[in-house]
């Protein structure tokens, strides 16, 4: 049987159809796990998230279509926000954690694994094209879900133009990603 | 920049704007490559994390709370606040359930339901019984009831035993608008001699459900069934029988 695209899936949970959400939860189950435990550092408040953003979906807050773009895309930018809205809450500084490596699995579906490391190695290259200070924007916009009063202070910008200067970031990023793209991933 | 609504991006997607905003941003982006494209390559950052086994049995946890969920909301009575049966869950999830017959795989979110509804109704019972403890040996039967002729809704009976207390749980749904003074009643039944046992009224959706405890246990019943009562508070049934089963 030929795999239900995730817009499919997504228009059965929006009728209610468990299976669906199930199968939708099966497929981002772990890439939102990890990308929440890289924002939050804590299992327990990862596995928060997660439920908070099936609750979402399943109850309908916040709707998905094509025009929104691709729907992993539209996924991860909801658990992003939740888990901001986690981070904010909580007003905890975070610390890094050694055992997230420890944590790394090595009994994946193969498949699952090389899809993901093709993605994470060329999302790597893009951000290694960035400057220093950009990739310290994108991650304290992005990962750590810090304020603009924040990243102006902990990047010395006045804060009138840390907007643009995360944009700016993001639209390069956009830039070499598609380079690569177009290139092919592992000719840098 | 090219675009005023091109700032709105960033906190587009930081999540921050209004939902007048979002809406204006969403419009705007279907015409914006730019925006669109910026939006899906921040949509490859969470590649960036190093894979984290999730705990085994987070996704039975988490699937379990989120249908729980929408079975409350569809339960609720339209004129409560949302958020109310957030705050109930916890007192409710300690029902012990350890000998278990069959289907409790099904009543385990119908209980919620149901008690939670019976909580809105008088309190109660729910009180009655989240007071029971964890030690309590618990077994629960479930009954279908049949339809009589002319009847087209359907209800399910469970009869959960702790303590020398029987609590009577049933939901119906597909049932027909009652006037007023209608009510649908239930009864246990022993060699022809009913007792009442709950009664419902539908809500729009023609769903109802009714939660009763008695001291008795289901051993002493053979019959238990659903009249249609012209009113409230009947001892004895006046109404007929559209929904019955033998215990």
């Amino acid at each position: 049987m030929e795999k239900s695209t995730d817009t499919s899936l997504y228009l059965r949970v929006s009728e209610q159809d468990k299976d669906a959400l199930e199968q939708l939860y099966d497929r981002y189950e772990k890439i939102l796990f990890s990308f929440l435990y890289k924002m939050l550092e804590d299992r327990g408040l990862a596995e928060e998230a997660l439920q908070e953003v099936f609750i979402k979906i399943w109850r309908g807050k916040g709707v998905y279509d094509e025009s929104k773009g691709k729907f992993s895309s539209w996924l991860f930018r909801m658990a992003q926000n939740t888990a901001i809205d986690l981070i904010r809450k909580r007003k905890k500084p975070t610390v890094p954690i050694e055992e997230a490596s420890q944590m790394v699995s090595n009994d994946e579906p193969v498949e699952e694994q090389v899809v993901w490391q093709e993605k994470k190695t060329q999302i790597e290259m893009a951000v290694q094209h960035l400057s220093a200070e950009q990739q310290k924007m994108i991650d304290l916009f992005y990962f750590k879900g810090h304020t603009h009063e924040t990243i102006a202070d902990m990047c010395d910008i006045p804060l009138g133009t840390v907007k643009s200067r995360i944009r700016l970031a993001l639209k390069k990023l956009k830039t070499s990603l598609h380079g690569m793209q177009e290139r092919g991933a592992y000719d840098d | 920049m090219t675009n005023i609504d091109c700032d709105y991006l960033v906190d587009y997607l930081n999540g921050t704007l209004t939902e007048e905003e979002n809406q204006q941003f969403e419009h705007h982006l279907k015409t914006c490559t730019e925006c669109q494209e910026i939006i899906e390559a921040t949509g490859q950052l969470p590649y960036l994390a190093d894979p984290v086994e999730p705990p085994t049995d987070m996704k039975a946890r988490i699937l379990s709370n989120v249908f729980d969920e929408k079975v409350e909301q569809n339960n609720h009575l339209k004129d409560q606040p949302i958020d109310q049966p957030k705050a109930l869950k916890p007192a409710m999830s300690p029902i012990p359930i350890h000998k278990k017959r069959r289907k409790e795989n099904v009543w385990k979110p119908l209980l919620a339901a149901v008690l939670l509804m019976s909580l809105l109704g008088n309190g109660y019972a729910f009180y009655q019984l989240s007071d029971q403890t964890a030690e309590t040996e618990t077994a629960i039967q479930s009954i279908e009831l049949q339809p009589n002729a002319t009847f087209t809704g359907t209800a399910t009976a469970a009869m959960i035993e702790e303590e020398g207390l029987l609590n009577l749980v049933v939901q119906a749904d597909r049932l027909a608008e009652l006037e007023t003074s209608q009510v649908y009643q239930v009864w246990l039944i022993k060699d022809g001699k009913p007792i009442p046992a709950g009664a419902f009224s539908p809500n729009p959706n023609g769903e109802g459900a009714s939660y009763y405890q008695l001291e008795t246990t289901s051993d002493e019943w053979d019959t238990i069934a659903i009249t249609l009562e012209p009113k409230t508070g009947n001892e004895l049934p006046e109404g007929e029988i559209v929904l019955s089963s033998e215990i």
